[in-house]
């Protein structure tokens, strides 16, 4: 008996410790206030066993809802990226959150942004967030920071070495965010974590983010199954997808290395043509659940201050067109070497022939083994099979710009001038289990890819795929005459911990008071940080 | 009675499951497998195979993306040098577009494992080939299992027309390109210089290998790749 209990004691020793192993997501910003029309610098840290590879960062109002939202990838379970803060912002207090689309788990940062053209309202006051499950940084007095001075004029050259003891580094877990940037005195906002309701039936973004939704039968509302759904990215070489719903109606495309805004068109049908259905794409709102409540608070003298002076360096900043950051280009891996509807033997360019006024006039003097015919306003199209030697009984695929047509009304009215090339496949292709008889491909010249009209069976979407990387821009080489109006003079997010770490950083023409912060994460997922302040006389 | 009832509950239940899970896995590989290609016409009937085998056989294919789609029935044509791969789910023969392929393998029905890639055959064409690689190395040794249609007796072939095999062998690096080799010792012999030849013609008969095949010619030209003999 006495040994059952032993075991017990020893089972729920381990489970309850690994329960209280801290799970939270760490967060950081470059500063604490912004000004409406800045860039924030941001860095995300997941737990160790968080298994998706994209995490979500949101902008979160004061009324709860989400401002902007970036999707970024995880590299060692570490993402950095940005986010505009848009000139429409209203001063006030705001919640950067961060978490990915399966956690339950959420953390929160307060930063205070001050509209640059309207200020701080006279009031002072703002609603804040109600701060609870606060996340606690550790200092780490072993790390040490040497060559920093108190003071510094405007465009000094820094130069700081940091000191990290071996036994410190191999607590480490991945890189050390570095920056130097302006601070507030007196407001110290706080980082948070809180829980989240796990979204229900969702995919795991790996890869990149998942566009996802339902299908229902338009008469009975009931998830529909065999519902076929294509999804198609309209670009110079047309990406498209499928799907084949089950019972549960619900169907998700992976837009796996997808980077910045991406035009999306889902559309679907039933496979066997009897009943019509509707679409649901779903954009879940992951944050939601976890929201803290919101109070009045006043706003510091001190940080009216700040903000103010802010607000008069930020519009001098955009008058000297001085950016803010490097977006660095994308280099989109090789997925796709030709269209998925195979290569084309037969391309036309209308436009190098006399000017025909529809579809029906092109389709007849200059497509070969194409017969569109638009008798009693119903058009039909069909294609010649080559190896056939006739024609192929059912519709082509039609596509217009990349995206599947099935209403030749579309085409109807598209004349030389409107059409930049179209592609002929007189074969039967395949596309994973999906036959087309001939394919028709129409590349419009303004590539509009608004012209299949929204229904129950169509949707349009702008996706925000992953953010690409970006760099801080530090002005080295300025010219004397042109005002210096950097805040953040530092922001390296990945930096390799080491023995010794070298930094230069050059002080930019703002004065006041600003902050070397070195921060990272320890293998138990605990936040650490390292600090030390200097002022610009 | 209540035990039959439990047995009959226990094996319903275990048959639906297994249905579902059939069906769930059934759903899953039909929104999986994205092969592109086009309807594969049937080739007219002579005399001799225009395919390398002369059934479907199990294998893998590596697409250009990297993506391996495995367990796919497949059959090689050596007539037209492409892949006809057959899709369960629509009951179709589909040649799977060369351009999208990087390789493919099947076991040869004795646990070897068959190995073919698609490379450039000329560079300024383009044009992409199927080699089988024999022995794979810093030169690689591959094969091109070409079938002609050839014209014969008609006492032979009712047309006057038949497949007929015409393998082309090659030594491959990414350096030199291609060279053609025949499945002889002298052949092997000429792509190496004089002094190297003696080393080769030492290790051939110290291993007792004597070329009379492909299998032998494959053998020998491991054993010269393993002495690091460099080719002319």
């Amino acid at each position: 008996m006495k040994k059952k209990l032993l075991i017990l004691l020893i089972l729920f020793t381990v489970f309850t410790g690994k329960a209280l192993e801290k799970k939270h997501f760490a967060l950081f910003s470059d500063r604490d206030t912004y000004a409406s029309g800045e860039t924030l610098f941001l860095k995300v840290v997941a737990p160790s066993d968080e298994p998706s590879g994209v995490v979500k960062v949101d902008l979160i109002n004061s009324a709860g809802k989400i401002v902007v939202e970036i999707s970024k990838k995880l590299t060692n379970q570490q993402a950095d990226g940005f986010i505009y803060l848009p000139d429409s912002l209203s001063s006030g207090f705001y919640l950067l959150g961060t978490t990915t689309k399966i956690s339950s788990e959420l953390t929160f940062k307060e930063i205070y942004v001050s509209n640059r053209f309207t200020g701080i309202p006279e009031t002072g006051l703002a609603l804040g967030p109600k701060i609870t499950n606060q996340i606690v940084e550790k200092e780490v007095p072993e790390m040490q920071i040497q060559g920093l001075v108190q003071g510094y004029k405007a465009r000094d050259l820094a130069r700081v070495t940091l000191r990290l003891p071996d036994s410190f580094i191999s607590q480490i877990s991945g890189n050390l965010l570095l920056s130097v940037s302006q601070t507030t005195p007196g407001y110290n906002p706080a980082t948070f974590s809180a829980n989240l309701q796990p979204l229900k039936d969702t995919v795991i973004e790996k890869d990149g983010v998942i566009v996802e939704g339902i299908v229902k039968d338009l008469k009975t509302g009931e998830p529909f199954k065999n519902g076929l759904i294509f999804m198609s990215i309209p670009d110079s070489l047309p990406r498209f997808d499928f799907f084949l719903t089950d019972t549960d109606g619900r169907f998700n495309f992976n837009l796996d290395n997808y980077y910045g805004n991406i035009p999306v068109v889902v559309q679907g049908f039933d496979k066997n043509e009897k009943r019509v259905i509707k679409i649901a794409v779903k954009h879940p709102e992951v944050m939601t659940s976890g929201l803290p409540d919101f109070e009045s608070r006043t706003v510091t003298p001190e940080l009216r201050k700040i903000a103010e002076k802010n607000n008069d360096a930020i519009t001098f900043s955009k008058i000297f067109n001085q950016k803010e950051i490097s977006i660095q280009p994308v280099q989109m891996p090789k997925k796709e070497s030709y269209p998925f509807y195979g290569l084309a033997k037969s391309v036309v360019y209308p436009n190098l022939f006399i000017d025909l006024p529809d579809f029906t006039e092109i389709s007849r003097e200059l497509l070969t083994g194409v017969k569109f015919r638009a008798y009693n306003r119903i058009p039909t199209l069909q294609i010649f099979n080559s190896s056939q030697h006739t024609y192929f009984n059912d519709s082509p695929l039609l596509l217009l710009d990349g995206i599947p047509v099935r209403d030749l009304s579309v085409i109807k009215n598209l004349g030389s001038k409107e059409i930049k090339r179209v592609e002929i496949i007189q074969s039967e292709r395949h596309y994973g289990n999906l036959t087309f008889p001939g394919v028709l491909a129409i590349y419009s010249a303004k590539a509009d890819y608004l012209r299949p009209v929204e229904s129950d069976e169509l949707v349009r979407l702008n996706v925000e795929g992953i953010q690409p990387e970006a760099s801080l821009n530090t002005v080295l080489d300025q010219k004397e005459s042109i005002p210096d109006l950097r805040r953040v003079l530092l922001w390296e997010p990945s930096i390799k911990p080491e023995q010794s770490i070298n930094l230069d950083f050059k002080v930019s023409d703002i004065q006041g008071s600003y902050k070397l912060l070195i921060r990272g994460t320890t293998r138990d997922g605990s936040v650490f940080y390292k600090e030390q302040s200097f002022e610009v006389n | 009675m209540t035990k039959r009832i439990f047995y009959i509950i226990t094996l319903w239940g275990l048959l639906t499951g297994g249905s579902l899970i059939a069906q769930d896995k059934k759903q899953k590989m039909w929104n999986s497998e994205k092969i592109k290609g086009t309807q594969f016409i049937a080739y007219p009937t002579y005399a001799g195979t225009p395919y390398l085998s002369e059934k479907f056989v199990i294998g893998d294919i590596e697409l250009t993306d990297g993506t391996t789609i495995r367990e796919l029935g497949l059959r090689y044509s050596s007539f037209q040098d492409e892949l006809i791969y057959y899709n369960k789910f629509i009951s179709k023969q589909i040649v799977i577009d060369k351009i999208s392929l990087k390789g493919f393998s099947f076991d040869n029905g004795n646990g070897v494992k068959r190995i073919f890639r698609s490379q450039d055959y000329d560079i300024n064409s383009h044009e992409q080939r199927f080699f089988e690689v024999l022995s794979k190395g810093t030169t690689s040794l591959l094969a091109y299992r070409k079938v002609d249609l050839e014209s014969c007796e008609t006492s032979y072939s009712k047309f006057g027309l038949a497949y007929q095999p015409s393998y082309r062998y090659y030594l491959y690096s990414a350096e030199k390109g291609y060279s053609t080799v025949k499945l002889t010792r002298n052949s092997l012999l000429s792509k190496f210089d004089k002094p190297n030849q003696k080393i080769i013609k030492r290790i051939l008969r110290k291993n007792g290998v004597q070329i009379t095949d492909e299998a032998s010619f494959v053998k020998a030209w491991d054993l010269v790749s393993e002495s690091g003999i460099k080719l002319l």
